[in-house]
């Protein structure tokens, strides 16, 4: 296991971590950056690289800034976590990641498609296919069973009903809820419920899991059971997670790296325990 | 996303709110019941009186008339403007004028009208009627090509006489094997007879003619003496005609039908028209009051007219009436369309009321389904099924209860007509649901019904999902 992360630590050495200094880095490689990078090539830069993201909102007559000019770059496979406390923008960051918001200004490319020039119709694609949510409070839909919330990305994905059925059961069976296929989210426990909108996140196979605050209305047995399959999930799939978190010391033990926000800005970073 | 996953998603979501979901299509259904309803009783009037003239065959008969008149001014109630346009002369109605116009390749029978009120007298029994005299020429056309009993006549001057079915009636006959009259008046004395016995009968046709004698030699004190005689004309039942058309009446369908020259010879006195009425006196004699004209093709009807105009005869033609009687039509479906129509715009309210209630119910879910990839097409899409659906359901139902209603109607309305001693005995349909109206009034209904969701479902694409996430 040791190995596999090392190989993938070696293919991403010319990863840039300031988005500032990634415009260097890409005027190397010219034949990378002139055409649209396909998936794989995507990855042999970085998966997320923010470059001065900007975000305003009105909030009745008074103009408030979320993010003040926030450049970061995630690799393919990380587990990054942000923290920071509430209000510093780190789920604003997460959704404009996640292509639910837009940012005002800068530039966000995720597996090398920039989504502040994309329309709505490709930030759904984008949201369907590259990336996959999961939610403090678990959104799913109380009318349909775990099984059908896991099914509904690849209904809007318009894969068929018994392939989206199969792979939904599949993935029920990954997180561990292999005997609550047919309970609905009211008959479920809290853990279990966060277990089934993971699921669900992993319908249409993302790139990158986009957490926001997973364990914040779990207990903290269940939270750290949470935890661990989401850590299993980046060992054994290769899967990027970014996650927003107040639950310091668990991220620094499972995460590459945490990044500190304030005020809108990412104020620090700091290397987690997971490659130590 | 495929289409049978929609609609899954919208009859899920309908079946959640099971009561408004009802109530919202009860609003459709009743709009589109109304619509369909009111509707179907103007095409219901339309189809029958339309029939009732094919049936009686006026539309290819035209009536040629001794005096020039403005058909249009009679209509519109300005006698004086009619009157002046009779003064012009027109050419004779007399037998050369037949002949003339008989020789036109596009007519088929030429004959003059001889109509006049008779009394008929049969099995003890008196009856008041018209008495219209019909060449033998005409057995081969519409109406006189099918007898309900018996055949038509043998020869222009047979002393024969055909029957109406509504004459029968008055003589207070009951045809076996035909329906009951279920007259409420038990003072007549009903009598059932075997058609066939009636065909060869000898029936007596009374008609009255002036005493001028008479009338001189009694002078004043003869006044309010009837100045008549009656002259009986003895005649056999060469055949009944059918059963007619609903909304026929006595003067098309009813009274008794003789042959021309036998109709000719019979002595008489009548005004039994305005024209008569109009022209007498100044009447050459040997002349006729009308002719009637039968053309073998409808379409030929615009031709013969021009070109009896330009002979200087006068034409009246029913045909020509027929697209008025069309527009007419089209204004009294259109208003009865617009009543039903109110009703199904406060049901597109109801829509758009119900759904705007339930986006804002399922905000959050609107949120988390474009969380997971929905594109606003997608959430559009359905939010537009689920309005499609109760158009669908409203429309299919609408038409049910519509013609439910128009069955509740059509037979109250039949109780009534028969209270009233109106009709002919049987059925009126006063409703048509013809097919395009079943699949329009559903079409309609679904289209309103999408209208009436295009503003909720472009809200639901454009809920914003950081918002609705945050929504509880």
């Amino acid at each position: 296991m040791a190995g596999l992360s090392g190989l993938r630590t070696a293919l991403f050495f010319i990863r840039i971590r300031i988005g500032g200094l990634s415009c260097i880095g890409e005027v190397k490689q010219p034949a990378v950056v002139m055409r649209m990078p396909s998936e794989k090539e995507a990855l042999l830069s970085a998966l997320v690289e923010a470059i001065d993201l900007h975000k305003h909102y009105q909030k009745g007559k008074a103009e408030v800034a979320a993010l003040r000019g926030v450049s970061f770059a995630v690799e393919a496979g990380e587990f990054i976590s942000l923290v920071g406390r509430s209000g510093s923008g780190k789920s604003t960051l997460l959704n404009i990641i996640g292509g639910l918001d837009t940012p005002s200004s800068g530039e966000l490319r995720v597996g090398g498609r920039n989504l502040a020039a994309m329309d709505r119709e490709l930030l759904a694609r984008h949201r369907r296919t590259t990336v996959g949510m999961i939610f403090q409070s678990f959104n799913l839909i109380p009318s349909r069973t775990a099984l059908e919330n896991v099914a509904l990305p690849m209904i809007f994905a318009g894969m068929e009903r018994p392939v989206r059925s199969r792979r939904a059961a599949e993935l029920l069976d990954l997180v561990g809820l292999d005997q609550r296929h047919t309970h609905k989210p009211a008959e479920l426990s809290g853990g279990e419920a966060q277990r089934v909108a993971i699921a669900r996140a992993l319908a249409n196979d993302p790139a990158i899991l986009l957490a926001d605050e997973p364990t914040g209305n779990l207990d903290s047995h269940t939270a750290a059971g949470i935890l661990e399959l989401l850590a299993r999930l980046n060992q054994e799939r290769a899967l990027t997670i970014l996650m927003v978190t107040h639950d310091q010391p668990s991220a620094e033990r499972l995460s590459d790296r945490l990044l500190h926000m304030l005020d809108g800005g990412i104020i620090g970073e700091e290397r987690g325990g997971r490659r130590a | 996303m495929k289409g049978s996953d929609l609609l899954q998603f919208s009859l899920d979501n309908l079946r959640r709110t099971r009561l408004r979901t009802f109530l919202t299509t009860l609003g459709v259904i009743i709009g589109i019941g109304a619509l369909v309803a009111m509707v179907s009783f103007g095409t219901g009037m339309q189809r029958n009186i339309t029939e009732a003239f094919t049936a009686n065959d006026l539309f290819t008969t035209i009536r040629v008339l001794p005096v020039r008149m403005d058909i249009e001014q009679v209509m519109a109630g300005n006698l004086d403007g009619a009157m002046s346009g009779m003064q012009k002369r027109t050419r004779a109605l007399n037998d050369t004028a037949i002949a003339l116009i008989a020789a036109m390749p596009e007519v088929a029978v030429v004959f003059p009208e001889i109509t006049f009120p008779v009394k008929i007298r049969f099995g003890g029994q008196e009856a008041s009627t018209t008495l219209r005299s019909v060449p033998v020429a005409m057995g081969g056309y519409t109406p006189y090509d099918r007898m309900g009993w018996g055949g038509f006549f043998s020869s222009d001057s047979a002393a024969e006489v055909i029957l109406s079915y509504g004459i029968l009636s008055r003589l207070k006959l009951t045809l076996d094997g035909e329906e009951e009259q279920a007259r409420t008046d038990s003072s007549r004395v009903w009598r059932r007879v075997k058609a066939d016995s009636l065909i060869g009968a000898e029936v007596e046709v009374i008609t009255s003619v002036l005493d001028l004698g008479r009338m001189m030699s009694g002078g004043l004190a003869a006044a309010g003496q009837p100045s008549f005689t009656e002259h009986v004309t003895r005649l056999r039942v060469a055949g009944i005609r059918p059963r007619p058309h609903a909304f026929s009446n006595e003067q098309v369908q009813g009274g008794i039908v003789v042959p021309l020259l036998t109709g000719k010879r019979m002595p008489r006195f009548a005004f039994n028209n305005m024209w008569s009425l109009l022209s007498r006196g100044g009447r050459p004699t040997g002349s006729y009051e009308a002719l009637y004209v039968r053309l073998n093709r409808l379409q030929d009807l615009p031709a013969i007219r021009k070109r009896l105009q330009e002979l200087n005869f006068s034409v009246f033609a029913l045909a020509d009436q027929l697209e008025e009687i069309k527009r007419g039509f089209l204004m009294v479906d259109t208003a009865l369309g617009a009543v039903g129509t109110i009703a199904l715009v406060v049901a597109a309210l109801g829509i758009i009321n119900t759904m705007v209630m339930s986006i804002l119910e399922r905000t959050r879910e609107i949120g988390v389904m474009k969380a997971v990839g929905a594109s606003e097409r997608q959430i559009r899409t359905i939010f537009f099924f689920e309005a499609g659906c109760i158009g669908l359901m409203g429309g299919m139902l609408g038409v049910l209860l519509g013609w439910l209603v128009s069955r509740l109607a059509n037979w109250i309305a039949n109780l009534w007509t028969l209270r009233q001693g109106g009709g002919v005995g049987g059925d009126i349909e006063f409703f048509y649901l013809p097919p395009w109206l079943i699949g329009g009034a559903i079409l309609f209904a679904v289209g309103v019904s999408l209208a009436a969701g295009y503003y909720p479902a472009t809200r639901a694409a454009r809920v914003n999902p950081v918002e609705a996430l945050r929504h509880d």
